[in-house]
């Protein structure tokens, strides 16, 4: 479960995010769409602890993500839209770096390391530096790193970035098997029809505002689908 | 289209500098005005000193000076070489420049400009006040001013179309990755061996003023087909005020411009070739070091840095140089004629203060690389461990340990080595061995904080970021930490042993001197990583 309650952030005098309140149930997929510069990286860097929000407050799970940063980022996984790794590690031993610094037991830590390198079709480039990864390879990495813990919150920004078809419908069974599992996740993203298809509820965010939430019921009940909403909703017909 | 590229950079260089950053650079700023200044009275009391010596003062002040410009030029072509193979093969912007439709003799163009800054502005900085010492010593009017930093832009462009030439023909018969390292140890296997063959040149017996300065005289920089002789020649008869000649100057413009000529031909000749031989390509690590292990959360990060230091070769190679500095240093202290020196009073003493004066310099410059540059090594990859149940806490006490370890093991080993090199054993080799111990935690607390404090995560080249302000500043203030602890220590052997110390006042003395030390150490060491953990904590500029 995410709880955001009156959160804002700015840069100087910027508004980059304005008194946002939301919750996202357990096993829910959220997503949020909106016009480049709405607010929605800011938003999800705020929920991982990357970024203080200036007022309001996150709950990941139980967790604060500002006074209990440890516990509450111990159950979250984080995807983010640029994909900086470490360069001269390999994708296995970068997975086993990452299972250390989570405590996960090393006999669990190898065999999930296994797990998602297959899962994520990565098993052949295992002891290649990841430096030499394409995009897609890089995504493919990021997910299994931010995975192999079995978070219970899950935060994706821009998720099928660089992935080919295969990639994408991979990553869509994926999603749609954590949730069913009771991982909650949140995912901004500017694909649309993608967005239409994983999320339970999807928010339109605007000048760093959610100006509106809408059910997947309510989105398929409106002609031109997520798409003609959008445009709508952000104003530009 | 080439001052349109230009016009970009500046502005991105001006849209990075604002009022705020400049404030909180305002005291490494002063420092570096300082340390300028105390370089400038340095340089003007050897002179001086040179200047002052009988019959050869005049002759002595002239070759240092060639001298000076000579090792500029082995310095600015290696510089430039290295610099030139990172802006024209590995920049970031190449792609990007690449697709556009901007003609090659552009981003040749471009690249030589960049080229030329990043390996020159150093040098442009440190030189001017040699060149006012100069001038002041000799009493030189303006024009003996205008005319050297003339010559030595023409100089200084010299050496960077050498080197962009010779970067380009070394990147079309090695990878470009590799050319740079390649380079580093050529480059340093030959600095070495011009040092020894000047060790060799020079007797060992240099007792008398006379035999020292016929040394330094058989030493020839002075080879008419040198830039540093046709600046020499250029510059001295104004400074000595015995007239002017334009052949020189005239020289050193034909020269700078035909090198310049000479590496665009050769990056026309070979730049798309070899910028088509550097793209990436799948490479397999060997599970070698540390192969089977697996860490725990309090080793992981430790584990994740060994691993990536042995595969980045732009790290280890910097090992060569600091080889090469150990070797010099350790091979100096072997050639002391210590037995003939053991009449003095103290000389042991002294010659151990020099020692860990030394090493202090050298552990200061070390840690710049190593241990200020640790935070920073996370690039921008630094989102994972932000992201992450790491505690900062944590992160940086295993980015101390992962520079306190390997510098400690080597200053232990440099000054027990140097110490046995002079016979000194016993407790002056203890409490010399305990003072570096003692510097080493404070000295690698300061880099690890400072470098938290001053994180630079957008880098091309890691060695780089021991070059920033930040890492310049960390320089002088962890070289001043040492200078304050071994002036305590000579003050207490002072009390202790000249002043006949055992009353009240010299004991007073000798246990403020003992509180300040460890004062300035623990302060040294636990300030700087508190400031950076909460910096690091409020750290938004990677993401």
């Amino acid at each position: 479960m995410i709880i955001l309650d009156n959160i804002s952030k700015s840069f100087n005098a910027t508004h980059a995010v304005r008194s946002i309140s939301l919750t996202v149930n357990t096993g829910e997929i959220f997503g949020i769409v909106g016009p480049n510069g709405a607010g929605k990286t800011t938003t999800i860097r705020m929920m991982t602890g990357l970024l203080m929000p200036d007022e309001g407050r996150i709950m990941i799970g139980e967790y604060d993500i500002v006074n209990e940063s440890i516990k509450a980022k111990s159950i979250l996984g984080y995807v983010p839209d640029k994909a900086f790794l470490y360069e001269k590690l390999t994708a296995r031993e970068f997975l086993i770096f990452i299972s250390a610094i989570y405590s996960i037991p090393k006999s669990e830590a190898v065999s999930r390391t296994d797990e998602m390198l297959e899962l994520f079709g990565i098993k052949d480039v295992e002891d290649d530096l990841i430096e030499s990864f394409s995009q897609g390879m890089r995504q493919r990495l990021l997910f299994a790193s931010a995975l192999i813990h079995n978070p219970e919150v899950f935060f994706i920004d821009e998720p099928f970035m660089g992935l080919d078809p295969f990639g994408v419908r991979m990553l869509k069974g994926v999603i749609k098997d954590l949730s069913s599992k009771g991982v909650t996740i949140f995912l901004a993203t500017h694909s649309l029809h993608i967005a239409e298809e994983l999320c339970h509820r999807v928010g339109f965010m605007n000048k760093g505002s959610i100006i509106s939430i809408k059910t997947k019921d309510e989105i398929s009940g409106i002609e031109g689908g997520l798409e003609g909403l959008f445009l709508k909703m952000t104003a530009f017909v | 289209m080439l001052l349109l590229i230009i016009k970009t950079k500046i502005l991105s260089l001006k849209n990075s500098v604002n009022a705020k950053l400049m404030l909180r650079r305002l005291p490494f700023i002063a420092i570096g005005i300082v340390f300028l200044f105390l370089f400038y009275i340095g340089t003007y009391k050897a002179l001086s000193y040179i200047r002052g010596i009988e019959f050869f003062g005049e002759i002595l002040s002239r070759k240092l000076f060639s001298m000076t410009f000579f090792s500029l030029l082995v310095f600015l072509i290696l510089s430039n070489i290295i610099t030139a193979i990172s802006s024209f093969y590995l920049s970031k912007d190449i792609p990007f420049l690449l697709s556009k439709p901007v003609e090659i003799r552009d981003i040749l163009r471009l690249k030589t400009f960049e080229a030329f800054m990043n390996s020159s502005w150093m040098v442009f900085l440190f030189m001017p006040p040699v060149f006012i010492a100069y001038g002041i010593s000799y009493g030189a009017a303006a024009d003996y001013y205008l005319l050297i930093l003339g010559c030595f832009l023409l100089f200084s462009l010299i050496t960077a179309g050498i080197g962009i030439t010779i970067a380009h023909i070394l990147t079309r018969l090695f990878p470009a990755k590799r050319t740079r390292n390649v380079l580093l140890g050529t480059g340093v296997f030959f600095l070495l061996l011009i040092y020894f063959l000047i060790k060799g040149l020079i007797p060992q017996d240099i007792n008398t003023p006379e035999r020292f300065i016929n040394s330094i005289m058989s030493f020839k920089t002075e080879s008419p087909m040198l830039p540093s002789y046709w600046i020499t020649e250029a510059v001295f008869p104004i400074l000595k005020k015995s007239g002017f000649s334009i052949f020189y100057p005239i020289i050193l413009l034909s020269n700078a411009s035909f090198f310049l000529l000479l590496s665009e031909i050769t990056g026309l000749r070979f730049y798309r070739v070899n910028t088509e031989r550097i793209q990436p390509s799948g490479e397999m690590a060997r599970r070698g070091i540390l192969g089977g292990y697996y860490p725990e959360v309090n080793t992981a990060m430790f584990y994740k840095d060994i691993k990536t230091f042995f595969r980045d070769t732009g790290q280890w190679s910097q090992g060569f140089i600091i080889g090469a500095l150990i070797m010099i240093y350790v091979y100096n202290f072997k050639t002391i004629p210590v037995k003939a020196l053991l009449g003095f009073p103290f000389i042991k003493e002294i010659m151990v203060l020099v020692n860990l004066v030394l090493s202090g310099l050298v552990l200061s410059a070390v840690s710049a690389r190593f241990i200020y540059a640790s935070v920073s090594l996370e690039g921008q990859a630094f989102w994972i461990i932000r992201t992450s149940p790491i505690d900062i806490n944590r992160f940086i006490r295993s980015k101390f340990l992962y520079g306190f370890i390997p510098v400690t093991l080597l200053m232990l080993i440099l000054v027990f080595l140097t110490n046995l090199a002079m016979n000194i054993r016993g407790i002056l080799m203890y409490l010399s061995l305990g003072t570096v111990l003692m510097l080493c935690v404070s000295v690698s607390g300061l880099g690890t904080g400072f470098g938290a404090i001053y994180p630079k995560f957008k880098y091309e080249n890691i060695a780089s970021v021991s070059m920033s302000i930040g890492g310049m500043a960390f320089m002088l203030i962890a070289f001043s930490v040492v200078i304050a602890t071994l002036s305590l220590e000579a003050w207490i052997f002072y009390v202790h042993n000249l002043k006949g110390a055992m009353d009240m006042s010299g004991k007073i003395q000798i246990a403020v001197s003992l509180i300040m030390i460890i004062l300035i150490n623990a302060i040294a060491f636990y300030l700087p990583m508190r400031i950076g953990r909460k910096k690091l904590q409020e750290q938004t500029g990677i993401i």
